[in-house]
């Protein structure tokens, strides 16, 4: 059921680490779609398979059963930030760059001249009104001050689908739920599709779709959802 | 519990571990090869030391005393393996007339030798022609007289008459100076030149003759027991020359005044034993550094796993492993990196020993036998100590107080900088070198004849300064030029980063703390090959100026005193094969008011071809300048430094000197005119000596004869060009070449071989070096694998990830390297001033061996891009799994 909107769509999709004895299957044959303007919670346990998937959604990890794609998206998302948006779970930031340049990186990367990405990233910080971390470096950045400039990082460059896994984790509660609001706040300006893992049903509860995994089976959804199709249950 | 963490240690991390091995392997066999240097030089300088000398010891029997009862006494003396009566009688002068002339010397001396002692000193006569027996004379002594095997000499003996002998044969005595020395008397007191006129006849006639003699005169003759004495010597001259020294008083001690020791074999380990202090300098000049460098590389390079390091020890500590378990396994970690890298340190040096020294010998003596690879081997240990250790007590304290937060590298200024200790070592070393390198001051002190020498250690602190101090500089504008001129780093890094220039530039600035300690490392051990191979080079230029100022040029042709040798001779020199020009040297003498000095007579615009002229054997001008200044100036003149002052001469003055006319045999008076002075002059003794045109000179005199040739030879197959000259010329001169003037240099440490040491010390720092280029990319390797795996997830390519590891590697190899061959430059600079014992005169430029400094930046510039472009492909491992290791 891919069509215009569907920015990732897996079909029948696994992901096993390592092979022969040692194999972890994450991932099991996941069916799901995320269009655009999505706004959903990935909730499940510790070990059944949040991240992988994610990262399977933005081509960091290939399926090594079934199959995905990008359809609405210009290719292959991999080392596109300006199509994928990623924050991941632990620290992302390059700790020897500032919040500006940590921010400014994506779009230099890009092709960007670094005064013109400079200019993008403060917009992008002012918009998020993180001003003040602008100057400071990763090690001077509280955890949550951390994830609202990675979230910065990803609206600067301007993607379709945001992918964000636990950012809240190490988080307090308060904490979580403002680095949630920066990222909904930032999806509604570039008009872009949410995923966000966590473990912390308040958060979840934010979200108008709810997606569950445990085993690597992705069970459960809230029943309003119609981007989600099980087609793993028999 | 402790095998598992080892066995985990092994296969989980063996890059660290097996570098921090590497680091203390290489510092061990730095120290050991350099031991086994140290006493393999000190062996084969007493080996020449008593190889070199013809009779151990000279015997002087005293007057009334019975020859035969002191040479039963000597012989039973321990170590002494032969002792031999020997006669000594003065003649008033020798006569002989072949092809209808006459002709006479003045005094000399008659040896009465028995038949075995050319066999029993085979280093005091040299056969030259005619037979082995009977009447021997003197070669110098033969051309005065222009005999030949067959003539008849009559010898003059003072109140007696004359007795007639047939030669035999003519010899050599190329010791004469000890065969003749006044036995018992002060260094002052010996006569300044042996006799000219030499006779050795059998001691039955000696008897004969000295029988009449001693009824007029006694006090003409006299009586020596020469000595050769058990060669077997301990290894160290100057344990060697305390037995012998020893031995020798005690041999007086049992003569009870019957006979006087005369010690030559002491006399030569005494020189040898200061060569050997100079050895000992040398070796912790040029080798502690090394030694030094190796054990701050393995500590940085185990500091660099600290991280990683951290997190393991967090773990145990969660799992209930207690501060004393992994203390435990600290230490055993540490103990085992220290006796793996210093049992496989030893085994290195033990196969570099027997490669560049022949021997895997650790020590001359049984003492050092253990002491050197012991010595080493504990250095290693604690490089290891320090290097596991430290790092891992620090780690566990910051976890205890936990602020065990992500590390990045901009930690505060280092306290040094704050009080300038960079400065202030710099200004230290520069008062230590300055007091040091004062006139007068000397780093090795061997009195003669006294048994302690004396090294002046305050020397070593002017370098060790030096390179602590300059350092120290080297971080602090490194981290200067990082940290605070941001458009120069964005300019530098943009060939390799494009447009993440900025950016890199930015990171670079906050990792200064890495890059400025990587990049002293690296220069430090640019730094150390440098200095030590210009010193090196230096040194081996300076040997063969010393040798070929004592010798005067590459083969030297000495014709006898009073000889009327032109300088057309030169023509039969030169038609030699090996002969690359000849240079005729006269040689005369001339009084200057009452002193009598030597005097040169050169052709000023040819004499630089044949011999080496260095600028510090002059004043008042370079070596060209006053050759140009004689050409100019017919009467020009060089003196001495000591006759300037004596007569208050200023350049261009009128001094008048007495010269022998050749046709009157009258002294006439020569004006010449001071233009500048002469300390050294190829073949010209020591103290004071004239140098003048030798045409001018002829012109005066009437006399155009040569004291010498100077052969140049290019340098090359001295030898066989010396044994050319012999056939060619026979026994009317004296040929002698380079090799022969090496080999007697034995004053300075021009004679402490030091092949072995360089070829050790060139070989290890340009392991180090190349160790330095590739290891300092192991510093901030944990924080370079984490940007790479977040750059690459931002889409960064290959090139782009390239660029950035490239832009740091190029920052630490261009300011490396600069600030190495700066430092390197200076600091063999400064090796050399205050190793001015080993260099008389002081080298007028360092000798910079260019293909090895070339080779050495390189192969480290090879070692660091290497080493980033290996790290650079390192990241291409899926950037998620480095992101969730972190
Ligand atoms: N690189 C890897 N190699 C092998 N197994 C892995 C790897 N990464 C994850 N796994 C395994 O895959 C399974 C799913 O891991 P994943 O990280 O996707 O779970 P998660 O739901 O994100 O858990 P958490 O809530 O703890 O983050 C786990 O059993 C994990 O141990
Ligand atoms: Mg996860």
């Amino acid at each position: 059921m891919t069509d215009a909107t569907t920015l990732f769509h897996a079909e029948r999709a696994g992901h096993t680490y390592g092979t022969g004895a040692t194999a972890v299957v994450a991932v099991r044959e996941v069916s799901c779609a995320v269009t655009s303007g999505a706004r959903i919670a990935l909730s499940g346990p510790s070990g059944s398979g949040k991240s992988t998937l994610l990262h399977m959604m933005a081509g960091l990890e290939q399926a090594t059963s079934g199959s995905v794609d990008w359809g609405a998206l210009d290719g292959h998302p991999a080392g596109r930030p300006d199509q994928v948006g990623i924050i991941f779970q632990g620290v992302s930031l390059i700790p020897s760059l500032n919040a500006v340049e940590n921010v400014a990186l994506p779009l230099v990367i890009g092709g960007m001249s670094y005064d013109e990405a400079q200019n993008r990233a403060r917009d992008a910080i002012g918009r998020l009104h993180l001003e003040s971390l602008a100057a400071k470096l990763p090690d001077e950045l509280s955890g949550g001050q951390a994830q609202r400039i990675a979230v910065a990082r990803v609206l600067a460059a301007g993607p379709k689908l945001i992918l964000a896994d636990e950012p809240t984790g190490q988080l307090d509660r308060a904490a979580g739920i403002h680095v949630v609001d920066v990222l909904v706040e930032a999806a509604d300006e570039l008009g872009a599709a949410l995923v966000v893992s966590t473990h912390d049903p308040a958060i979840a509860a934010r979200f108008a779709s709810r997606w569950t995994m445990h085993d690597g089976i992705l069970a459960s959804v809230s029943p309003h959802d119609d981007d989600f199709t099980d087609r793993t249950a028999s | 519990m402790i095998r598992i963490w080892l066995r985990g240690l092994i296969t989980r991390r063996p890059g660290p571990l097996l570098a921090t091995v590497a680091g203390v392997m290489i510092a061990v066999a730095l120290l050991a090869s350099l031991g086994s240097f140290l006493a393999s030089a000190q062996a084969s300088m007493t080996t020449r030391a008593a190889s070199g000398i013809a009779v151990d010891w000279q015997v002087q029997v005293s007057n009334g005393s019975s020859a035969a009862a002191v040479r039963r006494t000597v012989l039973a003396a321990p170590g002494v393996t032969a002792a031999v009566t020997v006669g000594y009688a003065q003649t008033t002068g020798l006569t002989a007339s072949t092809q209808g002339t006459t002709q006479s010397t003045g005094s000399g001396v008659i040896l009465g030798i028995p038949a075995n002692y050319a066999a029993t000193f085979p280093g005091q006569i040299r056969f030259l022609t005619g037979k082995r027996g009977g009447v021997l004379i003197a070669q110098q002594t033969a051309s005065n007289l222009h005999v030949a095997p067959g003539d008849t000499v009559t010898i003059g003996l003072a109140g007696t008459r004359p007795l007639k002998f047939i030669i035999a044969g003519v010899v050599d005595l190329p010791q004469a100076n000890s065969l003749f020395q006044t036995v018992g008397a002060p260094a002052s007191a010996q006569p300044t030149a042996p006799p000219d006129n030499v006779l050795l006849i059998p001691i039955a006639d000696f008897a004969k003759a000295s029988a009449a003699l001693s009824a007029v005169h006694p006090e003409l003759i006299h009586t020596q027991i020469h000595v050769a004495h058990s060669h077997a010597l301990p290894p160290d001259p100057s344990v060697s020359f305390v037995t012998v020294t020893e031995a020798a008083h005690n041999l007086e001690a049992k003569l009870a005044g019957a006979g006087r020791v005369g010690d030559n074999l002491g006399a030569s380990l005494d020189a040898a034993r200061g060569d050997s202090s100079y050895a000992t300098v040398l070796f912790l000049f040029l080798g502690l550094p090394g030694a030094v460098l190796a054990g701050i590389l393995t500590v940085a390079v185990a500091n660099s796993g600290a991280d990683r390091r951290r997190r393991e020890q967090a773990l145990l500590r969660t799992r209930g492993a207690s501060p004393r378990l992994v203390a435990r396994l600290v230490t055993a970690e540490a103990v085992i990196v220290g006796v793996v890298g210093g049992v496989l340190g030893l085994a290195l040096s033990a196969a570099v020993g027997s490669i560049a020294f022949g021997s895997a010998s650790f020590g001359a003596s049984v003492g050092s036998a253990v002491l050197w690879p012991l010595g080493s081997f504990l250095v290693g240990l604690s490089i290891a100590v320090i290097a596991v250790i430290v790092p891992a007590t620090r780690d566990f304290r910051s976890m205890i107080v936990s602020e065990a937060r992500a590390q990045i590298g901009i930690r505060k200024q280092p306290i040094w900088m704050s009080f300038y200790l960079d400065y202030l070592l710099l200004a230290v070393a520069v008062v230590v070198l300055f007091i040091t390198t004062q006139s007068g001051y000397s780093l090795v002190l061997a009195p003669e004849g006294v048994a302690s020498i004396q090294v002046n250690y305050w020397a070593f602190f002017g370098p060790g300064l030096l390179w602590i101090g300059a350092g120290l500089l080297i971080w602090r504008i490194a981290r200067f030029l990082l940290g605070h001129t941001p458009r120069l780093l964005t300019g530098f890094v943009r060939p390799v980063t494009g447009n993440l220039a900025p950016i890199a530039a930015a990171s670079m600035s906050r990792q200064r703390s890495m890059l400025s300690r990587a990049t002293v490392m690296f220069a430090l051990a640019l730094a150390f090959a440098g200095s030590t191979a210009i010193f090196n080079s230096t040194y081996q230029q300076q040997a063969e100026v010393d040798a070929r100022l004592t010798n005067g040029a590459d083969v030297t042709v000495s014709e006898p005193p009073g000889s009327s040798v032109t300088p057309a001779a030169a023509s039969v020199i030169s038609g030699v094969a090996g002969v690359k020009s000849v240079e005729p040297l006269q040689h005369r003498y001339a009084y200057v008011g009452s002193d009598l000095q030597d005097l040169f007579g050169v052709r000023a615009g040819s004499i630089a071809a044949a011999t080496s002229l260095q600028d510090a054997y002059f004043q008042e001008g370079t070596a060209a300048q006053l050759m140009a200044r004689l050409a100019a100036q017919p009467d020009a003149i060089l003196v001495s430094a000591e006759t300037v002052k004596d007569f208050q001469l200023h350049p261009g003055e009128l001094i008048k000197l007495r010269l022998q006319n050749a046709s009157t045999q009258k002294l006439v008076t020569v004006n010449f005119h001071y233009v500048g002075v002469a300390n050294e002059f190829p073949t010209a003794p020591k103290d004071s000596f004239f140098i003048a045109n030798s045409d001018y000179v002829t012109r005066m005199t009437g006399d155009a004869s040569v004291g010498s040739f100077l052969v140049n030879t290019g340098g090359q197959s001295t030898n066989a060009v010396a044994a050319g000259l012999r056939h060619k010329l026979g026994t009317s001169a004296t040929v002698v070449p380079i090799t022969a003037a090496r080999s007697s240099v034995g004053s300075s440490l021009t004679s402490v071989d030091l092949a072995g040491l360089t070829r050790v010390e060139l070989a290890f720092a340009l392991v180090l070096a190349a160790a330095a280029g590739g290891l300092v990319f192991a510093l901030g390797l944990a924080e370079r694998k984490r940007t790479f795996a977040i750059a690459s997830v931002l889409g960064a390519n290959r090139r782009q990830l390239r660029g950035l590891v490239l832009a740091e590697a190029a920052a630490i190899a261009v300011g490396g390297t600069v600030a190495g061959a700066g430092l390197g430059l200076i600091l063999s600079q400064m090796l050399v001033a205050v190793l001015t014992g080993v260099f008389d005169p002081p080298p007028t430029i360092l000798t910079i061996p260019v293909p090895y400094l070339l080779a050495t930046i390189v192969i480290a510039l090879g070692a660091i891009t290497g080493a980033a472009l290996l790290s650079a492909r390192r990241s291409r491992r899926p950037p998620i799994e480095t992101l969730r290791d972190i």
